[in-house]
């Protein structure tokens, strides 16, 4: 009998990331949306110097649905179905990653076209550093920061049994997952207007790094054996 | 095909043609941790092969390494002649893992062609299974919805979106009430009048029910793999346990041990046919168990 080709399954687990975290999904983009409208409103440089920093902090709490379903597949024998049936390792937790960029892609999209739209509206003009800033520190840390967070948390609960808590990914959420946008955010704060472009850089940088590292390591960090439930 | 005595280390089970299931030699475990040891045996006939052994025997190891979720540490396992691999397995065999395997944030359609275009089913299979376990009623409830039964109706019937030759069922009837675990044997007792089924349960009355082999695994070795009427005693008897208290007046003439009715009957076969007379006297059945099983000795 001929091999059917495999479904990529990607739109199955964003749909149900989406479906799982919705709670925190729209907490993130609606806490997210009102800062970015504050501070769209608010007089001085803090919307080109503040606003940037938070971006990344809120997306990451909206991708908690993607780490729900990587949790909750790998506790309920999902995973050991979709490997019997010929699904690689790999796919799976490429699907997972795809999910949460794609929570990240709504959070950060939705604020920026409400902040920007607004600030048009508003005849207010749209400085250059915040240009910059968005697309040299908001974005790469949203996307990096969310990776780098996916892939430890991945790795962390493949390692231990699988439960609620601490040993899922939404328990290291709070400690890993806003931690490159929250040490972020610290360090081009206490830095100064004159050098937080550099700051901003060069956390973007090492968390990118970070998470490319991790992502090389999918293979060795997560072999299949450590995403089927407890036999 | 011909059957192993039991031994410490038994030799493979031969026949004459290709096997449809073909364990040679395999250790497997997990993370370079062995639990099972030099399995070898032949499965041809089409039957339903019981999988027997204590928690920790290495039974759900064995279906992993049969489905070809885990890779063999030595020997190699051949489904229709060829060697179990990760894209391959999946067009000749069926797996239900002991876990439901729902995905969340799905209705039970939706979980339904989620599994039927993993294996490459169409919709017009998740109508025709949701109408065979008779699911139909709750296709649009969500999964966190259902009691553990439904849960693990839905989770059955994704071994019957697509026909495949062998089917690796991990205890199916697990935390089932008696009526739904007598639906799935039948069905799982049609299904091997032509494929092969591998079937774990710790139910002894159950496998001398539906079993035609026993494949027992104690502390990760083969330990028996016969005809099960080769190890039946000379008397068949269940127990009866009821839900209400007292005595029912259709088993005043039945023995008593414990909680325990006792009935002798000819054999496994009659069990039903009894089931339903007392079932339309009446009488509420809690639980039902061969005393005395000869297949207890193999948790032994």
């Amino acid at each position: 009998m001929a091999s059917a080709p495999l479904p990529s399954l990607l739109g199955t687990t964003i749909r149900r990331a989406f479906i799982v975290g919705r709670v925190n999904l729209v907490i993130a983009t609606v806490v997210s949306l009102l800062w970015g409208t504050i501070l769209s409103l608010t007089p001085g440089s803090s919307f080109a110097s503040l606003f940037p920093l938070l971006l990344p902090i809120l997306g990451t709490i909206g991708t908690v649905g993607a780490m729900l379903v990587f949790t909750n597949d790998r506790a309920k024998g999902v995973f050991e179905y979709l490997i019997a049936y010929g699904v690689p390792p790999h796919r799976i937790f490429t699907n997972v990653l795809g999910a949460a960029f794609t929570m990240i892609a709504v959070v950060d999209g939705l604020t920026l076209a409400v902040a920007l739209s607004l600030r048009v509206a508003l005849g207010l003009a749209i400085p250059i550093a915040f240009t910059a800033a968005i697309l040299g520190y908001s974005l790469p840390m949203s996307f990096g920061g969310s990776a780098l967070t996916a892939a430890a948390g991945m790795f962390w609960t493949s390692l231990s049994s699988p439960r609620q808590g601490m040993n899922s990914p939404l328990g290291l959420l709070p400690l890993l997952g806003v931690a490159p946008g929250g040490l972020g955010f610290i360090l081009a704060e206490a830095a100064g207007p004159a050098d937080q472009a550099y700051v901003e850089v060069g956390a973007v940088s090492i968390v990118i790094v970070l998470a490319l590292v991790l992502l090389s390591l999918e293979s060795r960090l997560m072999p299949r054996e450590r995403l089927l439930s407890p036999a | 095909m011909r059957t192993a005595p039991l031994a410490s280390s038994p030799a493979p089970v031969r026949s004459g043609g290709t096997p449809r299931i073909s364990c040679r030699g395999v250790s497997s475990g997990y993370l370079g941790k062995r639990v099972l040891e030099e399995i070898s045996f032949d499965i041809e006939e089409p039957a339903v092969y019981v999988v027997l052994g204590p928690n920790g025997a290495g039974k759900t190891t064995l279906f992993r390494t049969l489905a070809g979720i885990l890779r063999p540490y030595r020997g190699e396992v051949l489904i229709g002649g060829e060697t179990v691999d990760l894209q391959g397995s999946r067009d000749h065999l069926h797996y239900l893992s002991h876990m439901d395997g729902i995905p969340d944030g799905l209705n039970v359609r939706e979980a339904l062609r989620f599994y039927a275009r993993v294996q490459g089913a169409g919709a017009e299979d998740v109508e025709r299974v949701l109408s065979l376990l008779d699911i139909g009623s709750m296709a649009d409830r969500y999964l966190s919805q259902l009691s553990a039964g439904q849960r693990k109706r839905v989770s059955i019937a994704r071994v019957f979106l697509r026909e495949r030759e062998i089917y690796l069922l991990d205890e199916p009837t697990a935390n089932l009430d008696p009526k739904l675990s007598r639906e799935i044997r039948e069905l799982i007792l049609n299904l091997s009048r032509e494929k092969v089924v591998l079937y774990s349960s710790h139910n002894l009355f159950e496998a001398r029910e539906i079993g035609r082999y026993v494949i027992a695994i104690k502390a990760g070795r083969l330990a028996l793999f016969d005809r099960i009427e080769n190890l039946r005693g000379e008397h068949f008897v269940i127990g009866v346990r009821v839900l209400d208290p007292g005595t029912p007046p259709a088993l005043a003439d039945f023995a008593r041990q414990g909680d325990y009715y006792l009935r002798e009957l000819p054999g496994p076969e009659a069990v039903p046919a009894l089931l339903h007379e007392l079932d339309a006297q009446g009488v509420r059945i809690r639980e039902v168990r061969e005393m005395n099983n000869p297949l207890e000795d193999l948790f032994a």
